[in-house]
Order: structure tokens, then C-alpha cells, then sequence
């Protein structure tokens, strides 16, 4: 009997609409092959990410809330959101939406009422009760390991198949940074100081990862933008690190991570006196390919220091 | 405006009333800022931040570079023994002072407004505006000029901005909050 497939609303958020669009790509055509289908999130609005958390709470709420009732119009309560900063949000915003009004304290309620009042003003007529499901891409592929472990297995089966080549002279090391702490309140699923998510997936399909001590160090994240220096030393000490484990190159999850240790890596190479050149792949391109998609489908050529080693 | 039309004191009780009830717990251990990324810019560190709360020192948490240059990456918190929220903390600060507060990083202060600014107009962020502005905003014009040519070349960055069809009423909502 054929299994009822996945279907699932997709949040892209404003970097993988934009700077980040090898990962978008990487991720929808990762799903293609897994044979789960998405729909992107009709008219969609940015999440207001840091600034607007940094600066008003309620203001975070509203915009990833409206991303959240967007969704469900289009009948869905499962969310992908692969950004974490997104996916953080819209987490917290999924949880204030279901909350219950007895449990919560006067400052929390206010937030809450507020909240269905912008909603409303938004246009949107409320229903009484909501379930969203927002995943981040790791958990996500985490809870569908089984569809990867199958499609591993028939691309293998295939007479004749060779794994990728680049895929072999990858010596990886997976870097999880800040952002399987957040959001607070969710279930956490994996390990938050030695993860192994990425080593799993990773593992599924025939590739074994570095002992990496950074894993969870942070790269110094949205402050690339107004503290340069601090983020230079922060992910100059996580590629420094990478190559003592004996890795060339890392994995990883957040588009921010990719930015800061990839696009960065030449300038912290001027402002070091260094020659670093790791390629920083995002989880999505590294799985694709072991699934049989080839370097252009996941824009490999995208990445700032080439995985050429 | 002037700091002292901040009210210290509310904030104070909001922080032991509702946000961090548990921060009387504190047993000055320093686990949080022994995990703190950002801890050698700070002028205070995350385990100081408590104790001058308790000291009722608020004025000089405020006037302190250390809430805005918080990532919110959320280290402290889950390394806390006491389970004490020192992220939910700091952005409390942030956002209770964020209007008034005349001591804020003045980097971080441009790029948020600008930002904010953005996700009114467009309903989302548009990141060559963002960086332009940021730029100029700051004085320091290109401050990524060296990498810049680096991303044209990629096609990393969209030249012209997306708008959202919902953008009126996103519009009206967030005009209230800034
Ligand atoms: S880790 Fe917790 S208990 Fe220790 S100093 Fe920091 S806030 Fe206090
Ligand atoms: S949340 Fe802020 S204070 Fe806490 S560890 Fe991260 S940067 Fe430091």
C-alpha cells in the first residue's frame, strides 16, 4: 500500500529568498527527491527577525504570526522554516497562538490579547483553536530519516552507481552553532552541547564526520553587520579548530553560520594573515548529493570557498 | 530624550516580578559568562548584569554596552545551574529601553531601525538597501566594500525589492511599534 504522502507549508524567510538562495534550493530539491511536497506560503512577510525582537516583542509576535494564519488558510499546520532565526519566531508565536488563556501570567496574556487584536486588524478572522508544527530543516529531516535511509538505499542499489567524487574527498566536520537552543519553550531534540543530528543524517547516508570540539561554539551571528571584528575572531577560532580535528570542510544548518565562516573566510584570511580555505556546505547540498543530485541542482557553485580539494 | 525619563524602578520589578522571578537564585557561579561569545566586549558580563539588577543598579546596566551587543544565542540560559533565563533578561532590557535609551550602540541602533523600517514598506527586508543604508547610516561607507565585489558575483543579493501583497495591513500593525 502506497504511504499517504507528506505535504507541508514552506516558509523560505527573506535571507533564503535572497543571499541565501543555494540553501532554498538545496532544501526544495532535497524534498523533490525524499518525495515530500511543499507549498510555499502565499504573500509570506519577513519575520521581523532580531531587530524587531530586539525592539518590541509584540511586533515579532504580529509579523510571524501572520505568516502562521497565512498557512493555515492554505490548510496546513506544518511549517518548514529552515532559517532558525525564522523558525525561532515563528516557534514562539505558534506557542503564544495555542496557549491557553488560565495558564498564563498577567504579562503574558496582555501579549497574547494584543496580539489576536493585530491579527484581527490584519484582516484575519480567528478561529478558536490551533495546532502549527513548525519545524527547523534539522529536525524536520531528523523525523523523516526513514525516507532518507530508503532513497540512500535504492541510489546505491542502482548497478553502476559510484558516489559523488567530491563527496568522497570530503573530510567533514558538522557545525551546529547557537541554534539548537531556541526556541526556549520547544521540545529540544537533540543534545544541546554534543548534538549528533547531523552526524546521524549524515551517517545514513555512508558519510562519517570529525570528533569537532566547536560544534556548538557561536559564530557571532547578526552582529557580522555592525561588530565585524568579534565575528571575524569568533569564526576564524571555529575554522582554526575544524582543521586541528582534521577536517577540510564543514557542515551546516544556518544560512548566518554559512555567511560568517564562508563568505567572511576571505576576510578573515586579510585580517589574520591566513590561507584558510574550508569550504562551509550547508547539510541540505551534502545530502542531496548523496542522494544522486548533482553539484548544480544544489548550487554548490554558490559557495564562496570551492569545495575543491 | 534623557535617560532619566526611564523608569528604572518598573523595570526592575517587571524583571523580578514576571520575566526572571528566579533570578534571586543567583549564585554568582559565572557559568553564564564563561559561555558568552560576546563576553570580552562586554562591559559587563552576563552573572555582573544579575547582581546589579539585585543591586537595584540599573542605571548602570543601561548605560552599559552589554544589552546590545547580546546575540540572544542563548548559552547562558541553558548553562545557568539555577535554570535562570539571562537571554529573556537581557532582551527585556533591550526592549523596555530600545526608545529612550541614549547609550545604545549606535550601529546596532541604525541597522534595527532601518530594518524595522524595511518590513513596514516592503513586508520584507531588502538586503541591499539594508546594507547601503547601513553603510552610509554609519559612517563607514562600504565598510564590506572588499567582499561586496565578491557577492555581485555570485548573484548573492537581489537587485530590486520584493513587495508583499499584504503589505498595507502589515503596514498599519507595525506602525504602532516603532
Ligand atoms: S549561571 Fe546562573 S547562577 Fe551562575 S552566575 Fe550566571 S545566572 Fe547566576
Ligand atoms: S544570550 Fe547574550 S548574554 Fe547569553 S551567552 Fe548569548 S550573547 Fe552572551
Amino acid at each position: 500500500m502506497e504511504e499517504e504522502k507528506i505535504k507541508i507549508a514552506y516558509y523560505p524567510g527573506c535571507s533564503l529568498n535572497s543571499t541565501s538562495l543555494d540553501f532554498n534550493v538545496s532544501i526544495k530539491r532535497l524534498l523533490e527527491v525524499l518525495g515530500i511536497e511543499y507549498e510555499e506560503i502565499e504573500d509570506w512577510n519577513c519575520c521581523g527577525t532580531t531587530p524587531a525582537h530586539h525592539t518590541n516583542e509584540q511586533l515579532s509576535s504580529a509579523l510571524s504570526a501572520r505568516n502562521l494564519l497565512l498557512a493555515d488558510k492554505m490548510g496546513y499546520d506544518t511549517i518548514l522554516s529552515p532559517c532558525v532565526s525564522c523558525y525561532n519566531k515563528l516557534g514562539h508565536a505558534a506557542k503564544i497562538i495555542a496557549s491557553e488563556e488560565e495558564g498564563l501570567n498577567d504579562f503574558e496574556l496582555e501579549h497574547k490579547r494584543q496580539l489576536v487584536e493585530d491579527l484581527q486588524e490584519m484582516g484575519f478572522k480567528l478561529k478558536e483553536n490551533y495546532d502549527f508544527k513548525v519545524y527547523t530543516i534539522l529536525n524536520f529531516l531528523l523525523k523523516h530519516r526513514k525516507l532518507i535511509k530508503e532513497k540512500y538505499r535504492e541510489v546505491t542499489q542502482k548497478s553502476g552507481s559510484e558516489p559523488p567524487r567530491i563527496l568522497e574527498r570530503l573530510s567533514v566536520a558538522c557545525y551546529y552553532g547557537c541554534a539548537l537552543l531556541r526556541p526556549r519553550e520547544a521540545e529540544k531534540f537533540d543534545d544541546i552541547e554534543n548534538p549528533t543530528s547531523m552526524e546521524q543524517l549524515l551517517g545514513d547516508v555512508g558519510i562519517g564526520c570529525r570528533k569537532f570540539q566547536f560544534k556548538t561554539e557561536c559564530c557571532g551571528a547578526i552582529l557580522s553587520l555592525t561588530n565585524k571584528d568579534l565575528v571575524l575572531k569568533l569564526s576564524r577560532d571555529i575554522l582554526e579548530m575544524a582543521l586541528d580535528c582534521g577536517a577540510n570542510s564543514l557542515v551546516v544548518f544556518c544560512q548566518l553560520c554559512q555567511q560568517n565562516l564562508d563568505l567572511r573566510q576571505s576576510q578573515i584570511n586579510r585580517h589574520y594573515k591566513k590561507d584558510y580555505r574550508v569550504p562551509v556546505l550547508y547539510l541540505t547540498q551534502v545530502l542531496g548529493m548523496a542522494l544522486g543530485l548533482s553539484e548544480k541542482e544544489v548550487m554548490l557553485d554558490r559557495l564562496f570557498v570551492k569545495p575543491e580539494i | 530624550m534623557k535617560k532619566q525619563e526611564i523608569d528604572l524602578n518598573k523595570i526592575q520589578e517587571e524583571l523580578e516580578g514576571y520575566i526572571e522571578p528566579n533570578m534571586n537564585y543567583c549564585c554568582q557561579c559565572g557559568k553564564c559568562s564563561a559561555g558568552c561569545p560576546v563576553v570580552e566586549a562586554y562591559e559587563y558580563k552576563p552573572h555582573q548584569i544579575i547582581s546589579l539588577i539585585q543591586a537595584g543598579q540599573m542605571e548602570k546596566i543601561i548605560n552599559s554596552n552589554t544589552i546590545w551587543l547580546c546575540v540572544e544565542c542563548d548559552i547562558c540560559s541553558t548553562r545557568c545551574p539555577e535554570k535562570i533565563s539571562i537571554a529573556s533578561i537581557m532582551n527585556h532590557l533591550r526592549v523596555a529601553t530600545w526608545q529612550k535609551n541614549t547609550k545604545k550602540d549606535k550601529n546596532i541602533a541604525k541597522f534595527y531601525k532601518l530594518f524595522n523600517f524595511m518590513v513596514r514598506f516592503f513586508g520584507r527586508s531588502y538586503e541591499p538597501g539594508l546594507i547601503m543604508g547601513l553603510n552610509v547610516g554609519t559612517g563607514r561607507f562600504f565598510n564590506d566594500a572588499d567582499i561586496a565585489a565578491d557577492i555581485l558575483k555570485k548573484r548573492k543579493i537581489k537587485i530590486l525589492p520584493e513587495f508583499v501583497k499584504g503589505r498595507k495591513e502589515i503596514g498599519k500593525v507595525t506602525k504602532k511599534y516603532q
